[in-house]
């Protein structure tokens, strides 16, 4: 009932509705072209300044250094597992304040947890998990750039299987690089029983505001699972981050969908999709599976299950 | 004795030269450290990095305050006041700056021994991408007087060990070749550095509300102009352009302001990544090398 009410409120439909507004200003130490920085600037323009940034330890740790930061919002550091727990200490805080009548109802903040994959898939996900569980009222960007970046590109959950890191180098006996299929972060947060949860990616910003734009109207948790393209950890040119994110959406290797109240609905669905192996070439981390030789068996591998998953996704669709 | 101290930014690869460098000379037969400055690794984000060169064991550690060598692969990198990577050189010091100005431009502002040379140029043509780890190692290892033979075996084998195919490996000791006979041996003179000497200062205990850093702007870092980052400038052709705001939704840190139902680049900030001009679908944003 309430997806079917979503649908039809389409709130961003073009590019001319995303707001000129800023809330993160240039200058923060992230590399030239990270997805990552970029996904967090199309949120806060939807989000604004009358929010509250929790962070924990990754990638973002250097967008606030001492005495300067890239937010308008204000901004607090929690310790790698516990972002979550961080976001409901402001929220209980907000919630007494505006109970003894400190601060106005309007006055009150929006809460927008931002980690990396590893603190959202590994090392902080328990608190994930009891924050959905208490129904807390938050926002998460879950910026996935598939590894531990800010310490040097270890693997996570979420690395998928083929690309190389610097913990799953490939070698003779190990040839794939990284062997495991990443952890399904939105499938957890969905059977959690979080009431909004989306994938996006910076290379679709419409699809991005407008998921954001509808999910205000949801209390409780809610995710938006960022593939965010990371120049130096996935080796690719810096130009290349909207490029990359556009080829893992049209081969179909990341989805674009939504789950509002556990119902799932993909808000995009590549018409034709492309090869995965146009995805791969282009990162270094994939380099292994086309040089010396190419691993043709891998290659089809991943591109079976690509085509295993939206056949079985369009089936449940009709 | 000899320090020498590589600043650059992250991604051109002074971590990699600082270990060419001691690679090579300890094939050469010295005792050798070599180490970065543990940061979080950005590219673009200023980088240091120590190697120190001895007959006798070494049996100092920790950083170099006091380097006879300064190896500064991007002259921005002077600009920036945390970093100050002149910061503890002598008169004596030997400081090599990679730019595409001249000698004259720095040997005021510095006040030593002063090398200046386009490597930027030279690893765009030879690497195809502004890369300067094995074009600085050969830089300093021709200054500190190691055989060409050893610098050459160093390049091969630190690029082994972080996984670089033969290409790339051939390429790059080519590269050090070129660093190695772009500048000469230099007598290194032993000096006391002019930086008066550290005190310990002992901070007593406050309260966290006093202790804890507390940032009261909003949005401020754009003072930080990152546009010292840019190798590339992206210039926008205001005829050719139909105002669809792809490259200001793209760009990834607000560097393109919407003004006038026009795209303007802020050149204080924006860090040359270049995704607007890839992104434009009418081809309107041109790429300068910077300082061009
Ligand atoms: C409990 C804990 N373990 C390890 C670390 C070290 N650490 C700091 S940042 C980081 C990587 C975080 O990875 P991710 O969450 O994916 O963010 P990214 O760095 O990719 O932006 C790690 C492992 C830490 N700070 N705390
Ligand atoms: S390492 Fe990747 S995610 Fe981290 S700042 Fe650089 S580009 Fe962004
Ligand atoms: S080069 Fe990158 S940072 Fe500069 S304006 Fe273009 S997109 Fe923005
Ligand atoms: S992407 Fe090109 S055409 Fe579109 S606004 Fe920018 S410069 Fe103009
Ligand atoms: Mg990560």
């Amino acid at each position: 009932m309430e997806a079917r009410k979503m649908k039809l409120e389409k709130k961003i439909k073009t590019i001319f509705d995303i707001p000129i507004q800023e809330y993160v200003a240039p200058g923060g130490i992230f590399c030239q072209g990270c997805g990552a920085i970029l996904a967090a600037r199309l949120i806060l323009k939807l989000l604004g300044e009358r929010t509250v940034v929790v962070n924990a330890a990754g990638c973002f740790t250097l967008a606030v250094v001492y005495p300067y930061t890239v937010f308008k919002a204000s901004w607090l550091y929690t310790a790698m597992a516990c972002a979550p727990a961080g976001a409901q200490g402001i929220r209980d805080a907000l919630d007494i304040l505006i109970e003894k009548r400190k601060i106005d109802k309007n006055e009150d903040l929006n809460i927008l947890v931002v980690t990396g994959d590893g603190a959202a898939s590994s090392i902080g996900l328990q608190s994930t998990i009891t924050a959905i569980h208490r129904n807390l009222d938050f926002w998460y960007l879950a910026y996935d750039n598939q590894a531990f970046m800010n310490t040097g590109a270890q693997k996570t959950e979420t690395t998928p299987f083929g690309a190389a890191t610097s913990t799953t180098k490939p070698t003779s006996l190990s040839p794939l690089g990284t062997e495991q299929e990443p952890l399904d972060l939105f499938s957890v947060w969905v059977s959690a029983g979080a009431p909004y949860v989306a994938t996006v990616s910076p290379s679709y910003p419409v699809d991005f505001l407008d998921k954001v734009e509808r999910a205000k109207e949801i209390k409780g948790p809610k995710l938006f699972h960022c593939l965010s393209g990371c120049p130096p950890g996935w080796n690719y040119e810096p130009a290349l981050t909207i490029k990359v994110g556009r080829l893992a959406v049209e081969s179909g290797v990341w989805a674009l969908k939504e789950a509002v109240n556990g119902t799932i609905k993909h808000t995009y669905i590549p018409k034709k999709r492309i090869p995965v192996e146009e995805y791969l070439k282009i990162q270094g981390r994939f380099e292994h599976l086309f040089k010396p030789v190419k691993n043709k068996e891998a290659i089809e591998e991943i591109q079976r299950k690509v085509d295993k998953y939206w056949e079985y996704e369009l089936h449940d669709a009709k | 004795m000899i320090k020498v101290r590589f600043h650059g930014r992250g991604g051109q690869g002074m971590k990699t030269s600082s270990r060419i460098l001691g690679t090579a000379a300890f094939l050469s037969g010295f005792f050798v450290q070599d180490f970065p400055i543990y940061g979080a690794e950005r590219r673009g984000a200023p980088v240091v990095a120590f190697t120190i060169i001895s007959k006798e064991p070494i049996l100092e550690r920790g950083y170099i305050f006091d380097p006879n060598i300064l190896l500064i692969s991007d002259e921005t990198l002077l600009l920036d006041k945390q970093t100050d990577p002149t910061k503890g050189m002598s008169k004596e010091s030997i400081v090599f700056i990679n730019s595409n100005k001249n000698e004259d431009y720095f040997k005021e502002k510095i006040g030593a021994k002063v090398i200046v040379e386009d490597l930027t140029k030279i690893a765009l043509e030879v690497l195809g991408r502004p890369i300067l780890s094995t074009l600085i190692a050969g830089v300093a290892a021709k200054l500190v007087g190691i055989e060409q033979k050893y610098l050459e075996e160093a390049v091969k084998e630190e690029l082994e060990q972080i996984g670089a195919n033969e290409e790339m490996i051939r390429k790059n000791i080519l590269a050090a070749t070129i660093g190695y006979n772009k500048v000469q041996e230099v007598k290194i003179e032993q000096t006391e550095s002019l930086e008066p000497e550290v005190k310990v200062v002992e901070v007593e205990y406050n309260d966290p509300e006093i202790s804890t850093p507390v940032i009261s702007f909003v949005a401020n870092s754009y003072l930080k102009k990152t546009g010292t980052w840019r190798v590339f400038k992206p210039i926008i052709k205001y005829q050719k352009c139909k105002s669809c705001r792809l490259c200001y939704v793209y760009c990834p840190e607000s560097a393109i302001k919407w003004e006038n139902n026009f795209p303007v680049i802020d050149y204080e900030n924006c860090k040359g990544c270049l995704i607007c001009v890839q992104e434009c679908p009418l081809k309107a944003i041109e790429i300068v090398r910077e300082g061009e």
